[in-house]
C-alpha cells in the first residue's frame, strides 16, 4: 500500500497505488433540489449505452429516493455498517477550520487477504431498481396538508460512477484491468483484459461496476467518453429535464479557480460536497444537498460540511455569481470550462475561451395571453 | 509415548497403500505417473483410465497474492495421466457437492486448470503462475463452457428462466434478421464479444489454453490446442484436459506439473483459488 492525499479527508491515506493524478479530472456538481426522480437521465443512459443482452439489469445512471431507495438493495446501508462508526475532527489551519477523517477509509479497514474492504450484490440485491421510491422517512397522518418545514422527508438521489481519484474497482483488479485515463480522469474498464472475475463489483462502495452474464465481463459508466472528448457533456446530463446537472473539470483545493465552474462550487462556495467522502475514494460527483433532510443524515452522506453547504444554498438568491453560474446547469449541451457574469447576465465559456451560452440571472416573466389571435384559439394553461 | 506414535505412523501409512495397490482401487503414486498408451483418451469414462496409476494431492489455500481465498474448500483432488508421446491426457476428479455452470452477478463457475513450465529447463518457475521470463503454460477448463459445449442455450433464459425482455434494439423489424447491419447493432452492446474477449456464452471447446509470468499477467496463447471434456459424477467432477507434451518433455523425462481447482459456490474465481505446488511429473518409456 503507498501513501497519498485525500483532499476530501484533509490527510494522507492508504491506497494500493501510488498518487498519479491526472491532468485533468472529469468532475459534476447535482443539485439534488432540483431533481423530480423523473428517470430520463437512467433512459438516456439505458438507451445509449446498455440496450444489450446481459445488460437488463445494469443501470450505470440511477436515481434513488432517500433513506427508503437504494440500487442495488441496501448498497450504502451494508457498507456503512461493515464500515461501523467512524468520526470526524474540525481543526484550525491558517485561520480556516479544516475538517480531518479520523476514521477508517475502506481501503484501511480491509480484511486480511483482501485489497478493499466490500461486498458483493447477489442478483436479487438488483431486483428492486425502484424500491422505497417517494417514501418518506416517517409515516404523514391521515389528513395532514403541505407544511414548511415538511412534516416529513425524503430526496432524490441520482448517481452515475464518480470516476473517483482513488477507485476501489481499479485498485482491487488483480490483473489491472481498470485504467483512469491521464487527459481527463475518466476510469474505463478495458473488455479485452478483464476476465470478469468480479473483484471491482466487490470493490466498488457505489455498485457502480456490473457484471455482465451473457459476455462474462463486467462493465461500468463511461462518462460517455466519446463525447467529452469533443467537448460534450453526457447523455444523462444533456438529457436531464429538471437541469440540476453540469459536468467540468475539478482542480485540487490549492489549484482551484474561481472562474471555473466546478472549483467554484466545490472549494470556493463548498456548496457542493462528495457522496460518502468517508469511504476514501476522493468521487468526483458532487452534490447540493436537499435543504429538507436532517443535518445528522446529510452529514453521514455527504460529510462535515453539509450544513454549511446548505446555509449556503438558501442564501443563494443574494448571491449573483453563485445564483447566475446554478442558472447555467442545463443550459448548453458543450461543456462549460469557465464562466463569467457581467451585470444580470451570466456567460459559460467553452476549453476554447469561447462563449458558448448565455442566461440571464433572471428569466423573464411573459404574461401570455388566454387568446391566441394568431391561431384563434382559446389556450388552457397549465397549473 | 509421544516418539512411539510418530514412528508407527510411517508403517500405518505403508500399510494402508499396500492395502490399497492389492485391492480393485487404483494403484496410488507419490507423483502423476504418465502411461504411455497408443492413444489419449478424452472421455473421463474411458475404461483406458483403469490402466493409469491415480496420484492424490492435496490442495491449498492460494493465500500468497491478495485477494487471497482464506476459508479452504476443495480437499485435494485425484490425477490419472496417459501420453501417446505427443500430446498428454490428464484426469482430475475432485469432490464438489453443487453443481456450478451458470455465471451471474455473485455466481461463479466451478473449473479446474493444469499449470506446465513452457520448457523443462533445470530451474523451474515459480508454481505461483511463473515469474517474469519463465513462462507457464495454463490449461483452463470451465463448467460453464462444458455446459455451452453439451447444448446449453446461449440466453439470458438459462440463467433466469422467466425473464422478459422487451425489446433489443437489434431485434428492431428494420434490422433483417442474420444481417451484417443487426450483428454490428448486437456488437454495439456487447463490448466484450465486440473486441473478442467474450468470456461466456457459445463456445465449441470448455478448455482455454493461457500464458503467464507471474500472478495478475494471465493472458491467452495465440491460440488453444488443449482439448477437454468434464463430466458430473456422484462425488464431484471428473475433466479430462488433453494437451500438447511441453517442450523438452521425452518419454522417461521428469518434469512438473501444477493444478488449481475453483469451487464455484464458495465464490472461488480468478486469484481465490484452491492450488497445488510442483507435483513431480514422470513420463513412462
Amino acid at each position: 500500500m503507498a501513501r497519498v492525499y485525500n483532499w476530501q479527508l484533509g490527510r494522507e491515506m492508504s491506497y494500493w497505488y501510488p498518487e498519479n493524478r491526472p491532468q485533468k479530472q472529469f468532475a459534476a456538481v447535482f443539485d439534488i433540489n432540483k431533481c423530480i426522480a423523473c428517470q430520463t437521465c437512467t433512459l438516456a443512459c439505458k438507451t445509449t449505452w446498455t440496450s444489450g443482452k446481459g445488460q437488463e439489469y445494469m443501470l450505470w445512471n440511477n436515481v434513488e429516493t432517500k433513506p427508503y431507495g437504494f440500487y442495488p438493495l441496501a448498497w450504502d446501508l451494508k457498507l456503512l455498517e461493515k464500515l461501523e462508526g467512524q468520526s470526524w475532527s474540525q481543526r484550525e489551519y491558517e485561520g480556516r477550520a479544516v475538517n480531518t477523517y479520523e476514521g477508517r477509509t475502506i481501503f484501511e479497514a480491509a480484511p486480511p487477504g483482501e485489497r478493499v474492504l466490500g461486498w458483493k450484490p447477489d442478483d436479487q440485491d438488483y431486483s428492486y431498481p425502484n424500491v422505497g421510491e417517494d417514501d418518506c422517512a416517517g409515516e404523514i397522518e391521515k389528513g395532514a396538508s403541505l407544511q414548511v418545514p415538511h412534516l416529513n422527508w425524503f430526496f432524490y438521489l441520482a448517481r452515475i460512477c464518480n470516476h473517483c481519484s482513488y477507485p476501489a474497482c481499479l485498485s482491487s483488479c488483480p490483473r489491472g484491468s481498470i485504467y483512469k485515463r491521464p487527459e481527463d480522469g475518466i476510469v474505463l474498464l478495458d473488455q479485452s483484459r478483464c476476465r470478469g472475475y468480479q473483484e471491482c463489483v466487490g470493490a466498488c462502495p457505489y455498485k457502480k461496476v456490473f457484471f455482465n452474464p451473457m459476455t462474462g465481463t463486467s462493465e461500468k459508466c463511461i462518462a460517455c467518453f466519446p463525447k467529452i472528448e469533443n467537448g460534450l457533456q453526457p447523455q444523462c446530463f444533456v438529457n436531464c429535464i429538471g437541469k440540476i446537472r453540469l459536468a467540468g473539470w475539478i482542480s485540487t483545493p490549492e489549484k482551484a479557480r474561481p472562474d471555473n465552474p466546478i472549483d467554484y462550487l466545490v472549494h470556493i462556495k463548498k456548496v457542493a460536497l462528495p457522496l460518502f467522502p468517508q469511504f476514501g475514494l476522493e468521487p468526483n460527483v458532487y452534490y447540493i444537498p436537499p435543504l429538507h433532510a436532517p443535518a445528522s443524515f446529510l452529514r453521514q452522506m455527504f460529510g462535515p460540511g453539509a450544513e454549511d453547504a446548505v446555509k449556503t444554498y438558501r442564501a443563494a438568491a443574494q448571491d449573483q455569481d453563485l445564483s447566475g453560474l446554478l442558472g447555467l446547469f442545463g443550459s448548453t449541451e458543450m461543456v462549460i470550462s469557465r464562466f463569467r457574469r457581467q451585470g444580470d447576465w451570466v456567460s459559460g465559456i467553452n476549453e476554447s475561451g469561447a462563449e458558448v451560452v448565455r442566461v440571464p440571472l433572471k428569466e423573464p416573466v411573459v404574461i401570455r395571453a388566454a387568446f391566441d389571435k394568431l391561431h384563434q384559439i382559446t389556450r388552457t394553461n397549465c397549473p | 509415548m509421544c516418539t512411539h506414535t510418530r514412528s508407527i505412523a510411517p508403517i500405518i501409512l505403508l500399510s494402508l497403500v499396500l492395502v490399497s495397490s492389492c485391492g480393485r482401487g487404483p494403484v496410488m503414486t507419490t507423483e502423476v505417473v504418465a502411461l504411455s498408451a497408443a492413444s489419449v483418451p478424452l472421455d473421463p469414462n474411458d475404461r483406458a483410465w483403469d490402466n493409469a496409476s491415480e496420484h492424490l494431492e492435496p490442495l491449498v489455500l492460494q493465500d500468497l497474492v491478495d485477494p487471497r481465498l482464506t476459508e479452504a474448500s476443495t480437499p485435494s483432488l485425484r490425477v490419472r495421466a496417459i501420453t501417446n508421446g505427443e500430446e498428454i491426457a490428464f484426469r482430475i476428479e475432485w469432490p464438489d457437492t453443487t453443481k456450478d455452470d451458470l455465471p451471474g452477478p455473485s455466481h461463479f463457475v466451478d473449473a479446474c486448470a493444469i499449470q506446465t513450465p513452457a520448457a523443462v529447463e533445470a530451474t523451474v518457475p515459480a508454481p505461483q503462475m511463473g515469474e517474469v521470463g519463465k513462462t507457464v503454460e495454463i490449461a483452463y477448463w470451465r463448467a460453464d463452457w462444458q455446459a455451452s459445449v453439451d447444448g446449453r442455450e446461449d440466453s439470458i433464459r438459462s440463467t433466469y428462466p422467466n425473464a422478459s425482455v422487451d425489446h433489443y434494439p437489434f431485434d428492431a423489424p428494420s434490422l433483417e434478421t442474420g444481417s451484417e447491419a443487426q450483428k454490428e447493432m448486437a456488437t454495439r452492446y456487447a463490448p466484450a464479444a465486440a473486441v473478442g474477449n467474450r468470456r461466456v456464452g457459445k463456445r465449441e471447446s470448455p478448455v482455454e489454453d493461457l500464458l503467464a509470468e507471474g500472478p495478475g499477467t494471465l493472458s491467452r496463447a495465440a491460440q488453444t490446442h488443449s482439448r477437454g471434456k468434464g463430466l458430473r459424477t456422484e462425488a464431484g467432477w471428473s475433466v479430462v484436459i488433453v494437451r500438447p507434451i511441453p517442450i523438452g518433455l521425452a518419454p522417461g523425462a521428469r518434469s512438473q506439473v501444477a493444478f488449481a481447482v475453483w469451487e464455484g459456490e464458495h465464490r472461488e474465481v480468478g486469484a481465490r483459488k484452491m492450488r497445488t505446488g510442483w507435483v513431480p511429473l514422470v513420463m513412462v518409456k
